[in-house]
Formats: C-alpha cells, sequence, structure tokens
C-alpha cells in the first residue's frame, strides 16, 4: 500500500536559486537568420512563397505607424532620413497593441493626423519564411512551444547619408542588401514609440510605508 | 497540536539567502523561526483544518454572487460605485483566480474559528510552499525529526498545476511595490513557480507600469495583457491609473471580484447567510458604540493585523496602531489565539484554486498576528 502524502512531491526552484539560475537574455543570446527586402515582389523573387511574403509585408506596413520614430517637425525628421522621406504619423487608437508578429494586428490605422512625422518605411524584416527550395538559407529551428520566430516582421528604414543600409525603427543597421542576415533578437525588438503616462499605481504604497502590501 | 523544541539546522540562515529567502529576520528579530515546531494528528489537519477550508472556500465564493448585484451590501464593503459594474462584469465572465489564504485560530481540537480571509495579496507564500518543505525534508535526513512525518503543504504542486491549466495571457507579468523585499520575494517564487508551468514570465515594479490611452504597458510600451499584482484591489481603485483598471485589456490575477472576499465586511456577510456555522464567528457591521467584553474591531481594510482594537472576556484592551484608519469598521467576537508557552499561535490555511493547499503557522507575543509575527514551521505525525 502506497501512503498518501500531505506536502508537495517537489519543491524545485530555477529563478530564484542563482546557481541554476537561467540565462534571461543578453550575451548568451543566439543569433537567429532572418531576411530582408526592399518589396514583397522582391522578397519573393528571393525563392521565398509569395503569399508569405505579403503578410510579412502586410504586418511590417502595420507596425510601422506604431514604432516608426516621431518628429516634432517634417525639417527635423528630413535631416535624418532625407528631402522627401517623411509622412505625417497618425494618431495611434486606443488599445493598440504592437504586432509582435500576429497577423491579426493589420487592422487599419487612424488617418488622424498626430502633428508629428515619421520616416517612410523603405523595407521590411521577415523574421521567419519557410523557404520553397532552401536557396535563401535554412528556416529558422523553432521552439514547440510558440511555433514563432523570436523576431517580428517589421517595418526598415534608411537614413539619408546611408542610402544603402536597412535599419530598424530603432536605427539599428540589419543588412545592406536585400537576403538573409544573421542578428541578435533582443537587438530588433520593435518598440512603440507612444509615450507612456507612469507612476499610476504605487501612491498608496508610499503613503503607507509598510515593509509588505500583502498580508 | 503540540509545540515541540527542535534544533535548528547549522547554517540556515546562509542557505536561506543562498535560495532568496531575504528577510528570515525582521528588524533583527527572527521572523523564520526553526528552533521549535507545531504537531498534528492527520485526523486533525483533515478533518479540522482541510475540510472546513474547502467548505468556508466554496460559502464564501457562493457569497460572491450575492453581493455583485446588491448595491447595499457593496455600499457596506465600501466599494466605489464607479467599479461596481467592473466588479459585477468580472465575477460573471468567470475571471479565473489563483490563490488565497483564510487565518483561523484553533488549539487542536473543535472547529477552528474563521478569523478572516485574505484573498487578494497574501503573503508567506514562499516560507510556507518552499522553505517549510525544504525544512522537513532536511530535517528528515539529518534525524531531527521522526521518520514518517509529514507536512500539510501541497502548495508549490497546486500552484504549479494552476500556472499551467490557468490559460493566462502571455507574457504574463509579475508586479510588486518596489521597495518592499518580502513581496519581491513572494512574487519572484510565483514566478519561479509559473516558470516551470511553462508560463513567458516578466517582471515590472508597480511603479513603473504605464498607460497608454488606457492601455496598461510595460517599460518598453509593450501592452501588459496579464498581470499578477501582489498590490492591493482597494488601493489600486483609487489611485491615479483607477480609471485605467476599466479600460485595459488586461487579465488581473487575482481578478477584480477578489476585491469583496478580501474585504473583511465579508465576514459579517458570511455569519448573515450561515449563522451558527461551527466554522464562523458572530460578526457585524460596527455602529460605532464601544466594544463588549470578548469582542474585537476591525477596520474592513487592513493588512497584517493593523488597526486592531481587541476586548478580552476579562475586559482587558489590546490595540494595534497602523495605517489602515480608513475605512469602515466590523466587530467580531474573539475567539482568543491559543497560546502554548509564551506564544499565542495563529493557522494560515492555503486555497490554491478551490482545493486546500496546506498551512502556516504564525507565532506572537501577543494576541495580534502582525506583519512581524514568527513562522514556524510544522508536521503531521500520528
Amino acid at each position: 500500500m502506497s501512503k498518501t502524502f500531505k506536502r508537495s512531491k517537489t519543491a524545485r526552484l530555477i529563478m530564484m536559486v542563482p546557481a541554476a539560475g537561467m540565462v534571461l537574455a543578453g550575451c548568451g543570446e543566439k543569433p537567429v537568420e532572418v531576411q530582408v527586402f526592399n518589396t514583397p515582389d522582391e522578397c519573393a523573387a528571393y525563392y521565398n512563397p509569395p503569399a508569405e511574403c505579403k503578410a510579412a509585408f502586410a504586418e511590417a506596413k502595420a507596425l510601422h505607424p506604431q514604432v516608426a520614430p516621431r518628429y516634432a517637425s517634417k525639417q527635423e525628421c528630413e535631416t535624418d532620413f532625407g528631402s522627401g522621406q517623411c509622412e505625417t504619423a497618425p494618431v495611434l487608437a486606443a488599445n493598440n497593441s504592437v504586432a509582435t508578429g500576429s497577423s491579426e494586428q493589420s487592422q487599419p490605422q487612424s488617418q488622424q493626423s498626430s502633428g508629428f512625422f515619421m520616416p517612410m518605411m523603405m523595407g521590411f524584416m521577415a523574421g521567419q519564411m519557410l523557404n520553397r527550395g532552401g536557396m535563401a538559407g535554412t528556416p529558422q529551428q523553432q521552439s514547440a512551444a510558440t511555433n514563432r520566430s523570436p523576431v517580428a516582421n517589421q517595418p526598415l528604414y534608411k537614413s539619408r547619408d546611408d542610402r544603402g543600409t536597412f535599419r530598424t525603427a530603432t536605427n539599428t543597421p540589419v543588412a545592406s542588401q536585400p537576403g538573409a542576415t544573421s542578428i541578435r533578437p533582443s537587438a530588433v525588438q520593435p518598440k512603440p514609440a507612444t509615450m507612456a503616462r507612469r507612476g499610476g499605481f504605487g501612491a498608496q504604497a508610499a503613503k503607507r510605508n509598510v515593509g509588505s502590501y500583502g498580508g | 497540536m503540540k509545540r515541540i523544541n527542535s534544533n535548528p539546522r547549522p547554517g540556515w540562515k546562509a542557505f536561506a539567502e543562498s535560495v532568496g529567502f531575504n528577510f528570515h529576520t525582521f528588524d533583527g528579530e527572527p521572523y523564520w523561526d526553526e528552533t521549535a515546531y507545531y504537531q498534528f494528528s492527520l485526523e486533525q489537519i483533515e478533518q479540522d483544518l482541510e475540510q472546513p477550508t474547502e467548505e468556508l472556500h466554496q460559502m464564501a465564493l457562493d457569497l460572491v454572487d450575492d453581493i455583485v448585484s446588491d448595491e447595499q451590501k457593496l455600499q457596506q464593503l465600501a466599494i466605489p460605485p464607479r467599479f461596481w459594474d467592473a466588479v459585477l462584469a468580472s465575477w460573471r465572465a468567470k475571471e479565473p483566480y489563483l490563490y488565497g489564504r483564510m487565518d483561523f485560530s484553533y488549539n487542536g481540537s473543535g472547529p477552528a474559528k474563521l478569523l478572516e480571509l485574505n484573498y487578494d495579496t497574501p503573503t508567506s507564500l514562499y516560507e510556507t510552499g518552499f522553505f517549510q518543505w525544504v525544512w522537513l525534508e532536511d530535517q528528515l535526513m539529518r534525524g531531527e525529526l521522526p521518520q514518517g512525518a509529514d507536512q500539510f503543504n501541497s502548495l508549490q504542486d497546486k500552484l504549479q498545476q494552476a500556472f499551467g491549466e490557468l490559460n493566462l495571457a502571455q507574457p504574463f507579468y509579475f508586479a510588486s511595490v518596489t521597495e518592499s523585499i518580502e513581496d519581491k520575494g513572494t512574487v519572484d517564487y510565483l514566478m519561479d513557480i509559473a516558470l516551470q508551468a511553462g508560463l513567458n514570465c516578466r517582471y515590472i515594479q508597480l511603479e513603473q507600469l504605464g498607460d497608454i490611452d488606457g492601455q496598461l504597458v510595460d517599460l518598453d510600451g509593450f501592452p501588459v495583457h496579464g498581470l499578477f499584482k501582489l498590490y492591493p484591489w482597494e488601493f489600486m481603485l483609487q489611485e491615479d491609473f483607477a480609471g485605467t483598471i476599466l479600460t485595459s485589456q488586461t487579465q488581473f490575477i487575482e481578478p477584480l471580484w477578489k476585491c469583496l472576499l478580501s474585504n473583511k465586511g465579508i465576514l459579517p456577510l458570511l455569519w448573515q447567510k450561515y449563522q451558527g456555522h461551527p466554522n464562523l464567528l458572530p460578526a457585524f457591521f460596527d455602529d460605532g458604540s464601544s466594544l463588549q467584553n470578548g469582542w474585537l474591531r476591525k477596520p474592513l481594510l487592513s493588512r497584517e493585523g493593523a488597526n486592531i482594537e481587541l476586548l478580552t472576556a476579562e475586559g482587558k484592551t489590546f490595540k494595534q496602531d497602523g495605517p489602515y484608519n480608513d475605512s469602515g469598521y466590523i466587530r467580531q467576537q474573539l475567539a482568543p489565539l491559543p497560546k502554548f508557552g509564551d506564544s499565542y499561535t495563529l493557522i494560515g490555511s492555503w486555497v490554491v484554486g478551490d482545493s486546500a493547499a496546506g498551512i502556516c503557522i504564525r507565532e506572537d507575543n501577543s494576541l495580534i498576528t502582525k506583519d512581524s509575527s514568527r513562522f514556524i514551521p510544522h508536521i503531521i505525525l500520528d
């Protein structure tokens, strides 16, 4: 007869115990392969399925107004990106989450101008592409849990003084020609350009000043 | 139920710190105290604590249904009217919950008496689920405890199972108040378990949460769709981002409807509905009159024993000051904590999902258990 215990079978820690701690990000991060293109047609010409090229482009395009750097004037924007290379930035709709690769995010952006300017999108990065033949590089090995690339499909830009280089919205250079390139996912993580209000929770803690807010 | 003196493990403090238990000592006084343990029989655990815990939990859930659509009760619990619809919606949507703890006065015989529910931000979780568990294993191995000793403590197993089954938004964020190392320890522990359950977890300081157009966002501006917050609902409902709670696409753990159960007003409402239940103490909303002997008064919203006024059967008054004097009060018949040696002993009984998941024991030199009260491990031995 087996005894029934009233306690947990194990009590293991993986994060709180430093010796067995996990590398969460940073220097241990492995580079992954992505592809960059000027247009969806160019993407398809690199032996990629056209439908996937279009989908990746659409995701990047939807992300563009959310992550593109914002400038108070057209002139300031053109100083960085060149004459005629900037457009007005729309007001972002409420609850508009930044797509990190999901296609449901391609809803139309509000056309109302925010009064800000942003560079035009000059290309896109495809984080994951099922290659038709394998010429443009082997697709990245995916973890079974997500089955998604750690890299979001995203817009790319070109600066005024360096028209050959594709850059992310946060000005990270990623490639100087179309096709496959290797990057660290954390370096190309898209970030919203919108400013958040902060500090809206915690006032009662500051006021009461006790050791714990549990009980 | 017995209190037994015991030899601490040599070097346990260094070990504690190596596994993230940085608050084992409180203002120079021991918080974790393994110079003694409590011993229960299996019958005491199962019949007097485990079974009543699950029954009281169901009674409390049934009561939520009565409260959410009753304006008088919502008012008695001092829920801001602006949030009544949201509380109702949160309950109707069956927003899932993770855990809670009820506190009992119990001396080893007779029904355990429910003192209160901590159903929003219960702490001493790590000490219970992990450190107490390791203590038992270590002391069994060292021969300090009798072979065959067990513990009522399936907390970590049940939490891991719950994290795996709750279908939480990912990445799932955990937030606590920056300055509190105790709360950070609790949140780290939960994150560790959630990680083991396969969740994509991130920590954010509570004060760093942002708002973009009514959506809670992280430091990079990404929407926070799932958030464990070790911060009381009643605080959140009166702070700058209170309005954000109504608009943000965020799944909160604990969910908003839990603000009804973490409120001491639940005690008189339980008594109204289940008057005479063996595990309940008579309780009423306070009318401001002077306390009678053998009764106590406590705020609707308070923590760690703060702002409690207690009158013993002999008429002796105990009062605990604190920062929670800005809500209404309830009064409850006193079920004095049992005294073992010089210590008054309180039993916390954990609930994960709908299951009783273990106990923790706190000792204090006074009748009122506080943040600083010592944590004493326990065993089950027949």
